[in-house]
């Protein structure tokens, strides 16, 4: 037999399609394939959240805050506790939790609802904080979140979360590693209708509670001034622009017509290097 | 979000760095292909003429080639939803037809190769892949 070498023209080996494109499309195909999985356990967690007994949410609450289970509050504590007390009879619809809040030292301005009726302050937002009244109001909206059962929503959310980023990086132990401490804080986050929705609830609560609503917009106008984001940012965070909070608010105050009223100092050993501008 | 953006980088420079040398690689592999064409490599036994055989032996040769990030990222998103993971066969057409030519370059002036195989293994923990091809080389009398 003759053999006649000749030279490879078409590499039928290869796929003639750029790598580049069958990388882009793999990745919108599972893009979409997990965008669909988080509409539907969403949707799910929707429907489930509100469902869960008060007994079951206390179990999980017993989970995510093992490191507030038997804490001790603290005098400042309790002087939040003493604002947050008349707030939680004023509404028996609320879950029946044992309402808890405590200060937490963390330069963050916020405040976080953690499950089973836990409420944790930052020390950077108490700073911030000028009146009991407006303390009344960011304490009302924290239960809103409680009534609405947002937190048990935010963690299957989050939970989808994570198993959609350990998911894209392959399991990659160090993008979990980030994931995972914001898991393990119960650090909730609310979509922004949530945060609106906690809002409206935290003011009526608030005029229930003191028959008028002064201090309910302080802070959120305190944030807007403090905040130079753009505006279109917003729409990727999860808290609303803080002008449209203070425009929803104002607009319900008008057409519930509730009276302005005249906010309270906070205590001053409540914020100690304030404690020389306000007396009681 | 930061490990995301590290991913990307990773994946970019895969990319890029990747399929630069693998255009460098293809270039150099067509030149030499073209160079050796005139020694026959075979899969069968019966090609022989009908001369004297001064000597046969054994050649082989070999090759890793190694893949890259954007090449392990894309094959990784390409399991996870099935059908041909298109993104390795270069690697794998690279490593076959080099090992071959260093085959035959280890047998420079033999007249004929012989009874050709080719063998590929992972290494490294699958991120590189081997080829062996070897043969028997035939020298007939002069
Ligand atoms: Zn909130």
């Amino acid at each position: 037999m003759k053999y006649t070498p000749q030279e490879i023209e078409n590499n039928v080996n290869v796929s003639p399609q750029s790598p580049l494109r069958t990388f882009s499309i793999a990745l919108a195909k599972i893009a979409a394939l997990l965008f669909i999985i988080y509409l539907v356990i969403g949707l799910l967690v929707d429907i489930i959240a509100p469902r869960i007994s008060i007994e079951t949410e206390k179990k999980i609450g017993a989970l995510a805050g093992a490191d507030l289970k038997g804490k001790k509050q603290t005098e400042q504590d309790l002087r939040l506790q003493a604002i947050l007390d008349p707030l939680v009879q004023g509404d028996p619809a609320l879950p029946g939790f044992n309402y808890k809040v405590y200060v937490q030292e963390n330069d963050q301005v916020n405040a976080l609802a953690l499950p089973a009726g836990n409420i944790v302050v930052f020390s950077g937002l108490l700073k911030e904080v000028r009146s009991e009244n407006e303390m009344a109001m960011i304490l009302a909206h924290e239960l809103g979140h409680f009534r609405h059962r947002d937190h048990l929503r935010g963690m299957g959310r989050q939970l989808i979360l994570l198993l959609l980023v350990t998911f894209f990086s392959g399991g990659d132990t160090t993008s979990q590693r980030v994931i995972m401490p914001s898991i393990t804080t119960m650090q909730m986050r609310f979509s922004q209708r949530q945060e609106k929705a906690a809002d409206q609830f935290g003011l009526d609560l608030l005029n229930k509670t003191y028959g008028h609503v002064a201090g309910a917009t302080d802070f959120f106008v305190k944030m807007s001034k403090k905040n130079d984001w753009p505006k279109f940012m917003y729409f990727f965070s999860t808290h609303p622009y803080p002008g449209s909070r203070i425009q929803a608010l104002t607009e319900r105050i008008q057409e519930q017509g509730y009276v302005a009223g005249k906010a309270e100092p906070l205590w001053g050993a409540l914020i100690p290097s304030y404690a020389a501008g306000f007396s009681k | 979000m930061g490990d995301l953006i590290q991913l990307a980088v990773l994946v970019a420079i895969g990319y890029f760095v990747g399929s630069r040398i693998e255009k460098k690689h293809y270039r150099s592999i067509k030149e030499r292909e073209k160079k050796l064409l005139c020694c026959p490599v075979v899969t069968g036994d019966d090609f022989l003429e009908d001369k004297p055989i001064r000597v046969t032996r054994l050649v082989s040769g070999s090759a890793v080639i190694s893949t890259d990030y954007f090449k392990m990222i894309a094959g990784n998103l390409l399991n996870l939803i099935g059908g041909e993971v298109s993104v390795f066969e270069s690697l794998l057409d690279r490593a076959r037809r080099e090992a071959v030519l260093r085959m035959k370059e280890e047998a420079t002036k033999a007249d004929i190769i012989l009874n050709l195989r080719i063998e590929t293994s992972t290494i490294a923990g699958r991120n590189s892949v081997e080829a062996l091809a070897y043969g028997t080389a035939v020298y007939y009398e002069k």
